[in-house]
């Protein structure tokens, strides 16, 4: 696909983020350490958000670091920050364990956890406040189609409704979270 | 499927929540649509941003070494003693063998030192040329996102009029649409069928509100026979009763003088 780039995606990826991720493409052992330092929370946290299981989240952690490790050469710039990246890997990851333990009946929790702590980056502050300005529909169809990877007949079954209102809901969110989350903060 | 059609289902794409017919339609127009490919890449990108809403959530505390365990070579770390009761006999050996093998380590080390900072340096530059590229890309890509964000605009514009523009025995399976708001005299054209202008042409566009066609811009049409031309402001847009599209030279022409191979009625649509 073609290699696309939000204008102020340069911005957002610090000079600190691309010279760890050249040490690790170069065999960096101690770089490897930083990156971890640096983003396994959010790792963690998106992983314990899909699957609710602490020794399932840090299976998940350490898969997609050694991922990191192993792929830091492949990875683009131009087509997401590294926080992104990580998220991509942990989310198909996670999806995948979670996808397995349904199959195997072992359900999920019902209710998300709720967040226990203040934002503290602009990002995650702007990201917070754009998906609270959703109604509880959308975002209910939004997390079911994020945080537990349905497709969007799959969340209308769930639901209870209409396919072709449950595809509205899912698109009017992602505009909006489009249109209010802009371009990524520099 | 329609690039509407496609832009409707972006959004669910970029979740990887779409199943069934529209999973498999979506995906054969995306092969086809560099703007299709652009809005998926948009939508994805937002959809990345939705984890960082969520709090961190550090690790256990021994994560991090089993991570460097499991990626660290064998025995990387790992420094062995000999046994106590080995250690005088071991270490006159190892200073014999280190006194004369000194001068060899140490250019094993230089040298070893030496590829690690080219590698680093290699890496590095990789880094450089991926942003030369990806800079580049961002440029189209900002033109053609401007683009599509100026016909939308257009198009949602209350006071917008639509003129349907068929294709003339020059161009039979070619067909137009041309949005126009008269007061502003801001105008796009969207072309399909068309085949590209031969060497040294160009297809020239046309407002005709008195007697005399007054040129409004040439464009060339895409490998697909496709084409967006926004087209310069021009006075007579205001008052048109007919668009029409000619084959001209490339430069264009002040008057028509090749092939009409489109044309509507400001009232057609």
């Amino acid at each position: 696909m073609l290699a696309v780039v939000v204008p102020s995606l340069w911005k957002m990826i610090s000079p600190q983020s691309l010279l760890l991720l050249s040490r690790l493409a170069a065999g960096d052992l101690e770089a490897l350490g930083e990156f971890y330092d640096l983003y396994a929370g959010l790792v963690n946290g998106l992983a314990l958000r899909i699957l609710r299981d602490a020794s399932d989240a840090e299976d998940v952690v350490q898969e997609v670091f050694v991922q990191a490790w192993r792929q830091a050469s492949r990875f683009d710039a131009s087509r997401g920050t590294p926080e992104a990246w990580l998220c991509t890997m942990a989310r198909t990851r996670a999806l995948d364990k979670l996808r397995r333990k349904v199959s195997r009946r072992e359900d999920p929790e019902e209710s998300a956890p709720a967040p226990t702590a203040t934002p503290k980056s602009a990002e995650a502050i702007a990201v917070r406040k754009a998906l609270g300005g959703l109604s509880a529909d959308q975002r209910r169809a939004l997390e079911l189609a994020y945080y537990e990877g349905l497709t969007q007949t799959e969340i209308a079954a769930r639901l209870g409704e209409p396919l072709g209102t449950v595809k509205t809901r899912i698109r009017t969110a992602m505009i909006r979270l489009r249109e209010v989350l802009g371009p990524l903060p520099s | 499927m329609s690039e509407e059609r496609f832009l409707e289902l972006a959004p669910l794409a970029a979740l990887g929540a779409l199943d069934g017919e529209d999973l498999r339609a979506f995906d054969e127009t995306l092969r086809s649509s560099m703007l299709c490919c652009a809005e998926l890449a948009a939508f994805e990108l937002v959809a990345a941003r939705i984890p960082m809403a969520l709090d961190p959530v550090a690790p256990p505390a021994g994560l991090r070494e089993q991570v460097l365990a499991a990626v660290a070579p064998a025995g990387y770390g790992r420094a062995t003693a000999p046994p106590r009761s080995w250690l005088f006999p071991t270490l006159a050996a190892a200073a014999a063998v280190i006194l004369g093998l000194g001068y060899v380590l140490v250019r094993v080390e230089r040298d070893a030192a030496r590829r690690d900072a080219a590698g680093a340096r290699s890496g590095l530059e990789a880094l450089g040329q991926e942003l030369t590229k990806a800079q580049i890309e961002m440029a189209t890509l900002r033109k053609d996102l401007a683009r599509e964000r100026a016909v939308r605009e257009l198009v949602s514009h209350p006071d917008s009029r639509v003129a349907r523009l068929a294709g003339l025995p020059a161009a039979p399976k070619a067909t137009a649409r041309i949005v126009w708001i008269p007061e502003s005299r801001e105008a796009v054209l969207v072309v399909t069928g068309l085949g590209p202008a031969p060497a040294g042409k160009a297809y020239e566009v046309w407002v005709i509100a008195h007697a005399a066609p007054v040129p409004a811009g040439v464009f060339q049409v895409a490998a697909d026979g496709s084409a967006v031309f926004h087209l310069p402001v021009v006075d007579d847009t205001a008052r048109v009763r007919t668009f029409a599209v000619t084959l001209e030279p490339e430069a264009g022409t002040l008057a028509p003088t090749g092939p009409m191979v489109l044309a509507g009625g400001a009232g057609s649509s």
